[in-house]
């Protein structure tokens, strides 16, 4: 692109003269008799004038009016301007230096000084724009990645969501084996009830669901895998380690069947019956970043996993079933009905189980640390 | 004190003519440029002189100081740097000579440009 310059001078033999000066080092030149016909060339050359050349005793609109006024115009800013200046201004160009002129011109005119000049501000001025345009891309870059952020912790349970933002997520998502403990819960009559009730109870009745388990999720530490309708997958002891992750599990289990105890009876009067069902199970597991390109879960894979999907298929309404390990883990913190030893698709041997009736008084649970 | 400046400066004009790798015809093109609006410039200094507008002398006389010393009219330019100063400290008493003298310089100007062959 050839480089423009904007020449700002009332004496025509003056602007004829440094246009051609101009024309031999290889720059356009646009001209202007005054600082008002300047500022309007400025405007119409949308950002395609690289620097002025600017004369301060002029008619209507004088040097310093013009210097100032694009020193105001947030979009000319960064222009350079040099001012052409008799031997006997040298206070006027000091003035305009303070102003913001980036350098001066003496009259009359040496073809080498006013070369050297002119592409040294060229230059400046390419410098500038480019690290203007610079500190934009990067705060746009920095504003999308806070949006993507924001985005994403709406997606994920808050700790992996805080996860990806740090260095030590990265291993962590490339997955990694520990003791976890995973809680399903679904409701019992859900279907029926899906069947009978109009679309909008259904979605009402979730978002009501959702954001009450939701709630309690959060307060206990879980971290939430998925939600399916009325099914959901959470996990505890991972990625932030929880020393009590079966207390964790089963606290949060027994405030999510009492929390939808209040919902289920404003059904029932509808004559729906729901109840919640859940199971829980301890075990040693694969976690991290589950999926394909575009679409990945945090999420926990093991038997436990699947043990707790079926002990949470196998619960009737409101009854929170635990495996061995995890009732071995909270046995003096709650008071359990034996089940007895349930027979589970998939597992050659059937798994002994009890149902958490209550939580026991926490001085007791105090004692079992 | 101006007679001792050349109304026409040879070394001004040869380095001129050389910033332009002796270019003629631009030099010719630059000249009318300066012919035409010195003209302008004489006659508006007059009418500021004529009527004692010592601020209105300023833009005119800085102006023409200035292209003619771009042609090496360096006596024209001389005085109309002393009108310009006249003007600037509001001094209107001795503007209408200024200018008179400016406008015989002028006259002298064009004589010694179209000799040079500056002009037509």
């Amino acid at each position: 692109m050839t480089d423009v310059a904007l020449i700002v001078d009332d004496s025509a033999v003056n602007r004829q003269l440094l246009a051609r000066h101009l024309a031999s080092i290889g720059i356009d030149a646009r001209e202007a008799g005054d600082g008002k016909a300047a500022l309007a060339a400025l405007g119409e050359a949308d950002g395609q004038i690289g620097v002025v050349l600017l004369d301060v005793v002029m008619p209507e609109m004088d040097g310093y009016e013009t210097l100032a006024a694009i020193k105001a115009d947030e979009s000319l800013r960064n222009l350079p301007v040099i001012m052409i200046s008799g031997v006997d201004e040298l206070d006027s160009v000091v003035r305009c230096i303070r102003l913001g002129a980036t350098d001066y011109l003496p009259k009359p005119f040496n073809p080498t000084i006013l070369a050297a000049r002119v592409r040294a501000s060229l230059a400046e001025k390419r410098m500038r724009d480019l690290e203007a345009e610079h500190a934009a891309r990067q705060a746009e870059l920095l504003e999308t990645i806070e949006r993507q952020k924001e985005e994403l912790s709406r997606f994920l349970s808050p700790q992996v969501a805080a996860l990806v933002a740090t260095p030590e997520g990265q291993a962590l998502l490339a997955g990694h084996r520990r003791e976890a403990t995973a809680v399903f819960c679904d409701l019992r009559g859900f279907t029926a009830f899906s069947d009978q009730a109009e679309p909008e109870e259904v979605l009402g009745l979730l978002r009501e669901y959702h954001a009450a388990m939701g709630a309690l999720i959060i307060e206990h530490g879980g971290t939430l895998e998925h939600f399916a309708g009325d099914g959901m997958m959470v996990f505890f002891n991972d990625p932030v380690p929880q020393p009590d992750h079966v207390e964790r599990a089963v606290r949060m289990a027994v405030a999510m069947r009492e929390m939808f105890g209040g919902m289920a009876a404003k059904w029932a009067r509808l004559g729906f019956e729901l109840g919640l069902g859940v199971g829980i199970a301890t075990g040693y597991a694969t976690l991290g970043r589950i999926g394909f390109e575009g679409r990945y879960d945090y999420g926990m894979v093991g038997t436990a996993v699947i043990i707790a999907s079926r002990l949470s298929s196998a619960a009737e309404a409101n009854q929170i079933l635990l495996n061995p390990r995890a009732h071995a883990a909270v046995d003096q913190l709650v008071e359990v009905v034996e089940v007895g030893d349930l027979t589970l698709k998939g597992f050659a041997r059937p798994v002994p189980t009890v149902n958490v009736v209550a939580l026991r008084e926490l001085a007791a649970a105090a004692t079992t640390a | 004190m101006t007679d001792q400046i050349p109304v026409l400066d040879r070394a001004v004009l040869a380095e001129l003519r050389e910033s332009v790798g002796g270019d003629e015809e631009f030099i010719v093109d630059l000249a009318a440029t300066y012919v035409a609006e010195g003209g302008d410039h004489i006659a508006q200094m007059q009418v500021a002189a004529s009527a004692g507008d010592a601020a209105a002398i300023v833009r005119p006389a800085h102006t023409l100081k200035s292209s003619s010393a771009a042609l090496g009219a360096m006596r024209l330019s001389e005085i109309a740097r002393g009108i310009e100063m006249a003007g600037r400290a509001g001094d209107s008493a001795g503007l209408v000579q200024l200018v008179a003298d400016a406008r015989a310089t002028w006259d002298e100007t064009l004589r010694d440009m179209a000799t040079e062959g500056l002009t037509q």
